[in-house]
């Protein structure tokens, strides 16, 4: 069974929130849509989002790291906001394993978004329904964009390559290993909901120098010959830019 | 800019660093200091500025670039006195290798008509009655002060702009421009094009929807006032119009007449089959569009590093006219550039340019052929005591230059600005985490929102730069949070040094580029009173909202009408 997940490497993460207004472009358009700001341009805006970064700093200076952390639904294989759902509005998808919510079912009675341990629900109040990530289920099977494209909106704006998107019950999948071979880890796994969703750590960056690398055997120096010089007319960008 | 260089000796320490990473022989090296095309340049030969006020004559092209490389002090553009001719006072003794010239210093020195007056400014997406300035409070009165005839002391501003920013308020002519999606634009080769370590590479960026109401791109604006004065490089010989608009000047210029290099390197030549140099291509702008608006050229592998004595890559670089010597680039750890200009200060060069006597120490001392730390300028005549802290800002990510961060979700990722302070420098100073402080300078001060952190060091306090606006600006609500606790820190900055040996009105910048000291400043931090506005100051008369402009909507539901699938 095929179990579809975003990994993302907190160590290189830089919390630019290109996937959290990318998301969001991708899907206020969508099916998942609209997705409505209160007070666009006054005091206390607010509005919905699929994804979200929180910044916090850890340890105490000058040992302080400053983490950016990249939140939305972790689409858990066991999922706790969907048995509480008393109209079957939300329900996880056997085929690939996404947890979506059906707006036509839905009464907006917030019961999903007790039950998730990680606050990733989001009540659109005006349409009433309540949202979150679809892992841009309107994209990722739309074989009118080219295969490269088929992918979360936020997995293809990362400028870090912070994202990852694959099926982690593969366990030759990019994602599999990534969690296998980089410690992949999920959030609060004691709630027993098994995020499908991992994480990547941070990591300390050390670099070794090997002596041998720091004497170089094929210096050009010693196999040049002299060439005839060599002039061009006319202007060249040289004479014409500023900067 | 900001960073190492955005200080008063941020030409030596950048210097430092690039001598330390020439000796460690990282240069264009796998993993070290990497090229882009057109880069790697030898400075001399290159471009230069007029060298004296004979250069600029009514009616006249300039005689020279607006901006050069000095290389020598007969290339500064100064008078008989060596006195600056320009209104920035770059490439004078003041800052001889002003490089990108000294905008910072433009209102200041008009206001003051030193070294002249002027009748007209015009700005282009710069907001400098607010967060493009340093001492903003006192620059918006100079855009409106008047003289003793009761006369504008900048009698005409011409604001050009795509949104209703604090600057666009003192406009007397705005030109609504349009933004990036309604534009032709170009990363060009003759400025800053994106090129990558592989290779050169431009882009252009065509428009994906029409310009809304009476908005016109600038480059339009400018290319029609250019084509209407009759300047040279925009009309033939018998006055006749020459580039239809903006995509046919880009297509059709060339820096010399048939010299065959323009604004893009790719598709050049009648059918678009030469690249760097050739013929303007009359379908060159359809190529780009083909091509995602890229144009990329990748180096053969072995032209790929050291590139400054790559003879390989300096015979493809000259046949390319990129550079106009296939000779080694060498890299000047002892500067004669640098001693040139020494020398000069030290009476040394019998018959040559001099600086004038108040500025010669200071040429002397900063022109130094090889690198030295020295104290910040403005810290240098600061009471350290009684200002302990360095403050600094930085751009937010989520906003690096976008021009409009007001836009409904950008601001709520950072919709007002605290003041990063060190929890134990916060503590000491009897401020609570998220409470109401005042930090002041030598110059102003501002009442703003303390966050406590542990990711800055002790000696030194930081903010977002430009979230906080102006009450009303940017078609916000004047209750919007941006102006309420958001707060900009640019109020606690000069952009002139206290008077001192070299000069009443030194400009608070490098002495050697001219690069604006945006953040040596030096400040105090204390709590607010218990009975003051829990509101951030300095506050500004909030701006009134122009005729057309659109009613802020309660809620929004933004819904993007392509077809699915359609990008
Ligand atoms: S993260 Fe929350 S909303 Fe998403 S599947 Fe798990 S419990 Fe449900
Ligand atoms: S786009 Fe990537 S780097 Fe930027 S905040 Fe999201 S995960 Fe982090």
């Amino acid at each position: 069974m095929t179990q579809l997940a975003l990994v993302i490497d907190l160590n290189v993460c830089v919390g630019c929130h290109a996937c959290v207004t990318s998301c969001k472009q991708w899907n206020t358009s969508g099916p998942a849509g609209y997705m409505s700001d209160d007070n666009p341009y006054d005091k206390d805006p607010t509005g919905t989002f699929f994804n979200r970064v929180q910044t916090f700093e850890v340890g105490d200076y000058p040992n302080t790291e400053t983490v950016h952390f990249p939140k939305s639904c972790l689409h858990c294989e066991d999922p706790p906001c969907v048995p509480v759902c008393p109209t079957g509005a939300s329900y996880k998808r056997e085929s690939d394993g996404i947890v979506l919510v059906d707006y036509d079912k839905c009464i907006g009675c917030k019961y999903c978004s007790w039950a998730c341990p990680y606050g990733m629900r989001e009540i659109d109040e005006h349409q009433k329904v309540m949202k979150k990530c679809t892992l841009c289920v309107d994209r990722i099977y739309d074989t009118s964009l080219p295969e490269a494209e088929r992918k979360p909106a936020c997995v293809m704006a990362c400028p870090t390559n912070a994202r990852l998107f694959g099926d982690v019950h593969d366990p030759e999948s990019e994602v599999s290993l990534a969690i296998r071979e980089r410690g992949g880890y999920p959030l609060m796994p004691e709630w027993g909901t098994k995020p499908a969703n991992h994480y990547l750590p941070r990591r300390k960056t050390r670099i070794t120098i090997h002596e041998d690398e720091l004497i170089r055997a094929d210096n050009p120096l010693k196999k040049e010959r002299k060439q005839a010089p060599h002039t061009i007319e006319g202007p060249t960008l040289d004479d014409s830019t500023m900067w | 800019m900001r960073g190492l260089a955005a200080h008063s000796n941020g030409f030596h320490s950048i210097r430092s660093l690039s001598i330390l990473m020439s000796i460690l022989g990282t240069i264009d090296r796998p993993g070290g200091f990497r090229h882009k095309a057109p880069f790697p340049r030898p400075i001399p030969p290159c471009a230069k500025t007029p060298t004296g006020p004979e250069g600029v004559q009514p009616n006249t092209p300039l005689a020279g670039m607006p901006l050069g490389w000095p290389a020598d002090p007969d290339d500064l553009f100064v008078d008989e006195q060596g006195e600056p001719v320009r209104i920035d006072k770059a490439f004078s003794w003041e800052h001889p290798l002003a490089v990108h010239g000294l905008m910072h210093n433009v209102i200041t020195n008009a206001w003051r008509g030193d070294p002249y007056k002027i009748d007209t400014l015009m700005i282009f997406m710069a907001n400098m009655a607010w967060n493009s300035s340093m001492n903003t409070v006192d620059v918006r009165q100079m855009l409106n002060d008047k003289d003793e005839n009761g006369e504008f002391k900048i009698p005409f501003l011409v604001v050009c702009d795509a949104f209703q920013s604090e600057m666009v308020a003192f406009a007397d002519l705005v030109l609504p421009d349009t933004t990036y999606l309604e534009r032709h634009d170009v990363m060009s080769m003759l400025d800053r094009p994106i090129s990558e370590y592989d290779g050169p590479v431009d882009s252009v960026r065509v428009p994906v929807v029409p310009p809304k109401g009476e908005c016109k791109p600038f480059q339009e604006v400018l290319i029609e006032l250019g084509t209407r004065l009759k300047l040279p490089a925009f009309t033939h010989e018998d006055g006749s119009r020459k580039f239809r608009d903006y995509p046919d000047f880009v297509i059709n210029y060339e820096t010399a007449p048939g010299s065959g290099i323009g604004f893009l390197a790719g598709w050049r030549g009648k059918g678009g089959e030469k690249f760097m140099k050739g013929e303007p291509n009359p379908s060159q702008w359809e190529l780009y569009e083909k091509n995602n608006c890229v144009f990329h050229y990748e180096l053969p592998r072995s032209y790929q590093y050291m590139r400054n004595w790559n003879q390989g890559y300096l015979r493809w670089a000259q046949d390319h006219s990129l550079t106009r010597y296939a000779e080694p680039i060498n890299i000047h750890i002892y500067s004669e550039v640098l001693q040139k200009f020494r020398l000069a200060a030290q009476g040394r060069t019998p018959g040559g340019r001099v600086p004038p006597e108040r500025l010669r120490k200071r040429v002397d001392t900063y022109f130094d052929p090889l690198p030295f730390y020295y104290e910040p300028l403005e810290a240098q005549y600061s009471d350290k005591h009684r200002y302990p802290l360095n403050a600094l800002t930085q751009r937010p990510m989520a906003m690096y230059h976008s021009w409009d961060s007001q836009n409904a979700w950008l601001r709520q990722i950072h919709t007002y600005n605290y003041l990063y302070v060190n929890a134990q420098t916060a503590q000491a100073a009897g401020i609570v985490d998220g409470g109401w402080m005042w930090a002041e300078s030598q110059w102003g001060k501002v009442r703003c929102l303390c966050r406590y952190s542990q990711a800055v060091e002790p000696g030194t306090v930081w903010t977002w730069n430009a979230v906080g606006k102006a009450a009303g600006a940017w078609g916000l609500s004047p209750q919007a949070n941006e102006s309420q606790q958001g707060f900009l820190l640019n109020h606690l900055i000069s952009e002139e040094l206290p008077a001192h040996s070299a000069g009443e009105h030194i400009s608070n910048s490098d002495p050697v580029t001219g690069q604006a000291g945006w953040y040596d400043v030096r400040v105090r931090i204390y709590p607010t009173d218990a009975e003051e506005p829990e509101v951030s100051s300095p506050q500004f008369e909030p701006l009134q909202p122009v005729p057309g402009q659109s009613k802020r909507p309660s809620w929004l539901a933004w819904f993007a009408g392509g077809k699915k699938g359609h990008r």
